[in-house]
């Protein structure tokens, strides 16, 4: 059981599952992106605008999922002193901050034509922008502190520290009065939007997580040979 | 049909800029990550090729990481 998670199984399986997400990536975005732009009707209210909706709502989504989890790892490395958490940290936070980035960009994109403005210092926007300087920091500090034990805790650190940030995105639209609207879906509860338009956001929502899985895997496998480059005389 | 698809109805601009620069970004990681993990792996290999012989085939009998770096690095030149 426990030879089957050895880094030289793991490594197998990392290339085995970047074939898998290869064979099957561009099949799955080309249905996405066809339901996104085409088969999906428009608003009512918003018209075609919403189409946005099928990049801007994932990209949010994953960027506050990545956050999360790296924030989680952070104290579970603090706990049980696991280094490999500090790896997939490392691994996962471009990511994030890639799809914060473009939540934002795309969230301002959405706002102009339906609110008739590019931004406003309102509690879910300026709750994205604080989540993206908690990630640039978190990689700074990866990139300039040297040493790797150091590097480690200050990144931690922050990763915790932002970690108050993520209620504060979830429920800005519910504890202050924002320009942008209220969750549409609910994991309790009833969701508020049509299943005409949940199909195509589900699809999106898996193209852009296969390919986080696909960027994650090459980057933690980036990441694993350079520790066996740093040790290849005591391999 | 195509002019409706490229003007959404007034909204174009916004939607396939959106869109546009999300693949763009994609592109550009991948792009990224894909050269770095290429980079190291030719590294780690030619630091293999560059052991002498007996060091090399202990490291190849011992790991299969260096295995399995050392035939990706082969196929992809």
């Amino acid at each position: 059981m426990f030879n089957l998670f050895s880094a030289s199984n793991v490594f197998y399986l990392i290339d085995k599952l970047i074939r898998f997400i290869n064979s099957i990536f561009f099949l799955i975005l080309i249905i996405g992106l066809t339901f996104a732009l085409i088969l999906s009707p428009p608003d009512y209210l918003q018209g075609d605008s919403v189409r946005i909706m099928y990049v801007h709502v994932p990209s949010a989504w994953i960027g506050l999922a990545c956050y999360s989890l790296i924030g989680l790892l952070s104290i579970l490395s603090f706990i049980f002193k696991i280094k490999n958490f500090f790896l997939i940290n490392k691994s996962i936070a471009p990511i994030g901050l890639m799809f914060t980035s473009l939540a934002v960009i795309t969230g301002a994109l959405w706002g102009q034509p339906t609110w008739g403005t590019w931004w406003a210092w309102d509690a879910r926007l300026t709750s994205m922008l604080a989540l993206m300087i908690f990630y640039l920091l978190f990689i700074l500090s990866q990139k300039i502190i040297k040493n790797e034990n150091l590097s480690n805790k200050v990144s931690a650190i922050i990763a915790i520290f932002g970690l108050i940030n993520i209620p504060i995105i979830k429920y800005s639209v519910n504890w202050w009065a924002t320009l942008h609207q209220p969750a549409s879906i609910k994991f309790i509860g009833s969701s508020t939007i049509h299943s005409s338009m949940l199909l195509p956001l589900m699809l999106m929502l898996l193209v852009l997580l296969l390919y986080c899985a696909l960027i994650f895997l090459m980057k933690y496998k980036t990441e694993i040979i350079k520790i066996k480059k740093k040790n290849i005389k005591r391999l | 049909m195509i002019l409706n698809l490229i003007s959404m109805n007034g909204y174009g601009f916004y939607i396939w800029l959106s869109f546009g620069l999300t693949i763009l970004a994609c592109a550009a990681l991948y792009y990224r990550t894909y050269k770095t993990l290429k980079k190291y792996e030719k590294e780690f290999a030619l630091e293999i090729k560059e052991l002498s012989n007996i060091e090399r085939k202990k490291i190849l009998k011992e790991s299969k990481i260096a295995n399995q770096v050392l035939a990706s690095y082969s196929q992809s030149i």
